[in-house]
């Protein structure tokens, strides 16, 4: 085994470990830290994957900003913390059913996939993925109009988000 | 290459292992002696009022959303700041065209006064 | 794949640009007007997307062969072309319908979310790129998701804005899971070297249909298909009745242009397995649709079933197009939604404008409707009879241009339960109409005033359908036209 297979091996345990403990957990406010945990896991595999600037994005946006708008939005709720009651409904059964029903199809359509044990092409040394994408980002030959919808998208939001949480006077 | 992140790691490593001494050395040697008024969470000398967990106004949320869409927004303009100089006037026109769309929400939080904290 | 950028690619995206402009426009006036000026922002939005849509005729109209722009990301094509026009139509007519409606009409911020809604309803329509796909999508959705608890102040609202985000975020997920599972077996997004990938046998058999059915999951929920219609009557209850108008038709039909162009470019290779999952998928959704409608006492809840039905009918075309050998099928499915998002906003807008009356979506107090206000009642006959699929109304002609598609290619057991649905339909079409003409009602002397812009906008669309129902040549062939740039 390469040390990176070992690294890997190791965020992927921490990862998938802390995912489940966003759903075992009983108490919100802790879910909402363990999900911290499996986007900070997340940012490490795309480190291995040899996207910088993902993982980056994925500290800046996931960890920095979008995991303090749950842990607001969690204490927003009226039932702040309270960690009795069932974690399950009724339905749970069916859930499962559901859940293992996707798992084996997800497997399914990876079977027929030929390409598992390919070894990804190595980036040379002056690749630099960051400078490629800053260039596709504004290049009309690439992809410009997703970047200037995407201020609309964002704008649209922003308007959205201020029209439901703020009280008009 | 990976061995770029390699600071990276070993500040992360240090920094876990150190917090994680810290709290071993004070719960090891540090001396507990519990009473009531000791284990009461302090409240700058008052007695506690209730949990300490309420419900948050609104206007966390606000606050966090709007910092979430400028955060991506920021996160758009590493790379382009990075090859500026290569993109020439239509890379440039074209992130103009970027901000201004967003500096129109931004004003319209302004005006609304989402910004204010009363 | 690099497609070099050239300048009549500026003049293709014209309309899109103009839109935002629009958009900026509204927003802007929207801030610099004290509030009891803000009542013409309806007509300046509605004006503007009339103006666009004209500009669009003029300038961006689609010439020759089909071609890829901006990198691949837009197909500068009928079929993206059409459903554009339709997208400005049904948001012109719907800042008409709403520009009188208390707590909507006058505020800036409604037309704004219409506005960047629209926009990704058209680039919805000509996306050939998964990202510039999803992106689209979500440009089309956020908005709406606010545009549904528009009213802040009213529980229904509030629950439908969440109830379709919720939603409408898991199945984008799925969706989202499929498009990924596609980059990484190909390596690519954009949806034509797709196709050509999937037809050169480079993906299997397994991946592709796996993939197709996540994907396939996040159009159903657009389309409010079964087994992903049942946010539509909850939502469409609850969202400003213009709204609902809105999401059942333009974001219906744009839903339907993403299916279309994905399942005939992406997905040709595996046609008989996709053909037989739409199939599927008609008849459930046509069937619950129908025999939930007969129950309704709610004339949103009414119309949102109804058009879970309409949805079944054009998937019989969509389903008919995976068949060798369709000629009729796209463009029966273009034709269908085209008439369809006319006829719908007609209904849509008379129940808003008697609503703002009455106060009540409740069947029974549409009784002595047609004494209170016999131009409100026509329309809604119109609208009604149009979607029950009588003739002379343009619904009748475009049912059966579905129904011709799916005989055209044997699918004749899918085209006689379209038919018995519509009998069905038709009841409970009828009941409704019933109520409005025959029932009396002690409130049936205080007439029922309708604005200006409702005035406009109804006027317009029952023109509309009558013309498509009465003179539907020209707008066959401009379907066909649609249809026939597809591939």
């Amino acid at each position: 085994m390469t040390a990176l297979q070992i690294i890997f091996l190791i965020t992927a345990v921490i990862t998938l470990g802390a995912a489940a403990m966003v759903v075992i957990t009983r108490n919100l406010v802790h879910a909402a830290l363990w999900l911290i945990m499996t986007f900070f896991g997340i940012s490490v595999l795309y480190v291995l994957l040899n996207a910088g600037f993902l993982a980056v994005a994925q500290v800046v946006i996931y960890i920095g900003a979008i995991s303090i708008l749950m842990i607001f939005a969690i204490m927003l709720t009226r039932r702040v913390q309270q960690d009795f009651g069932p974690q399950t409904n009724a339905a749970w059964p069916w859930a499962l059913v559901i859940a293992a029903a996707l798992f084996g199809g997800l497997i399914w359509i990876f079977s027929g996939w030929g390409n598992f044990f390919t070894q990804a092409p190595v980036m040379g040394e002056r690749a630099d993925p960051l400078r490629q994408l800053g260039m596709a980002l504004v290049s009309p030959e690439q992809y410009v109009i997703p970047f200037e919808v995407a201020s609309v998208m964002l704008t649209a939001a922003l308007i959205g988000a201020i029209m439901v949480a703020w009280e008009r006077k | 290459m990976l061995i770029e992140y390699l600071p990276i790691a070993i500040l992360l490593v240090i920094s876990t292992g150190l917090a994680a001494l810290i709290v071993w050395i004070g719960n090891t040697f540090g001396p507990r002696r519990p009473t009531l008024r000791k284990s009461l969470p302090y409240e700058s000398g008052m007695n506690p009022i209730g949990p300490g967990t309420r419900r948050m106004p609104v206007r966390f949320y606000l606050v966090a959303v709007l910092f979430i869409l400028f955060d991506i927004e920021v996160v758009f303009f590493l790379p382009w700041a990075i090859v500026f100089r290569q993109l020439g006037l239509f890379g440039l026109i074209e992130m103009f065209v970027f901000i201004f769309i967003l500096l129109v929400g931004y004003v319209y939080a302004w005006k609304k006064g989402a910004l204010e904290w009363e | 794949m690099t497609i070099a950028f050239e300048p009549w690619m500026y003049v293709a995206v014209l309309p899109e640009i103009l839109l935002v402009v629009l958009t900026l426009v509204v927003l802007g006036l929207d801030l610099a007007l004290p509030e009891e000026r803000r009542g013409g922002l309806g007509w300046l939005t509605a004006g503007g997307l009339t103006a666009i849509i004209l500009v669009g005729f003029a300038v961006a109209m689609p010439a020759g062969e089909p071609r890829l722009m901006w990198g691949g990301m837009l197909r500068h094509d009928w079929l993206g072309f059409a459903f554009k026009l339709t997208a400005l139509f049904a948001a012109a007519a719907t800042s008409l319908l709403s520009m009188d409606l208390a707590q909507v009409g006058k505020r800036g911020e409604y037309y704004l979310l219409l506005l960047a809604s629209t926009l990704g309803m058209m680039l919805m329509g000509s996306a050939a790129d998964l990202v510039m796909l999803y992106l689209a999508i979500e440009t089309t959705s956020i908005p709406l998701y606010v545009l549904a608890g528009f009213l802040t102040r009213d529980d229904k609202s509030t629950e439908a804005g969440f109830k379709y985000l919720l939603f409408g975020a898991m199945t984008s997920a799925v969706m989202l899971y499929g498009f990924s599972l596609l980059y990484g077996f190909t390596g690519s997004t954009n949806l034509y070297e797709l196709a050509s990938l999937a037809q050169a046998g480079q993906l299997s058999l397994a991946s592709v249909f796996g993939s197709l059915l996540l994907v396939l999951v996040g159009f159903a929920f657009k389309i409010s298909a079964v087994p992903l219609q049942f946010w539509a009557p909850d939502v469409y209850e609850g969202a400003p009745t213009p709204v609902a108008g809105f999401l059942s038709t333009a974001s219906k039909a744009a839903g339907f242009a993403v299916l279309v162009r994905v399942l005939m470019a992406v997905f040709p290779g595996i046609q008989p397995y996709w053909g037989a999952v739409i199939s599927a998928l008609a008849v459930a959704t046509m069937t619950l649709g129908n025999f939930f409608a007969l129950s309704q006492k709610n004339i949103k809840r009414l119309l949102a079933y109804s058009s879970i039905a309409h949805a079944g009918y054009a998937l019989i075309g969509v389903a008919a197009i995976s068949m060798p050998g369709s000629t009729l099928g796209a463009t029966s499915v273009v034709f269908y939604l085209i008439t369809y998002v006319v006829t719908n906003l007609a209904a849509f807008g008379a129940v808003a404008a008697v609503g703002r009356v009455t106060g009540s979506d409740e069947i029974a107090s549409y009784a002595g409707l047609s004494r209170r206000s016999p131009w409100l009642a026509l329309v809604l006959l119109v609208a009604l009879l149009s979607l029950s699929g009588m003739p002379p109304f343009g619904g009748f002609v475009v049912k059966f241009a579905v129904f011709a598609a799916a005989v055209e290619v044997n699918l004749i057991w899918l085209a006689v339960i379209g038919v018995l649905n519509s009998i069905i339909g038709l009841y409970y079409y009828l009941t409704v109409l019933k109520v409005v003409y025959l029932y009396r009602s002690e409130e049936e002397d205080k007439p029922m005033p309708v604005p200006g812009g409702y005035a406009l906008g109804l006027l317009v669309l029952c023109v509309g359908i009558l013309l498509i129902g009465t003179l539907f040549a020209p707008w066959f062939s401009f379907s066909s036209g649609a249809a026939a740039a597809l591939f």
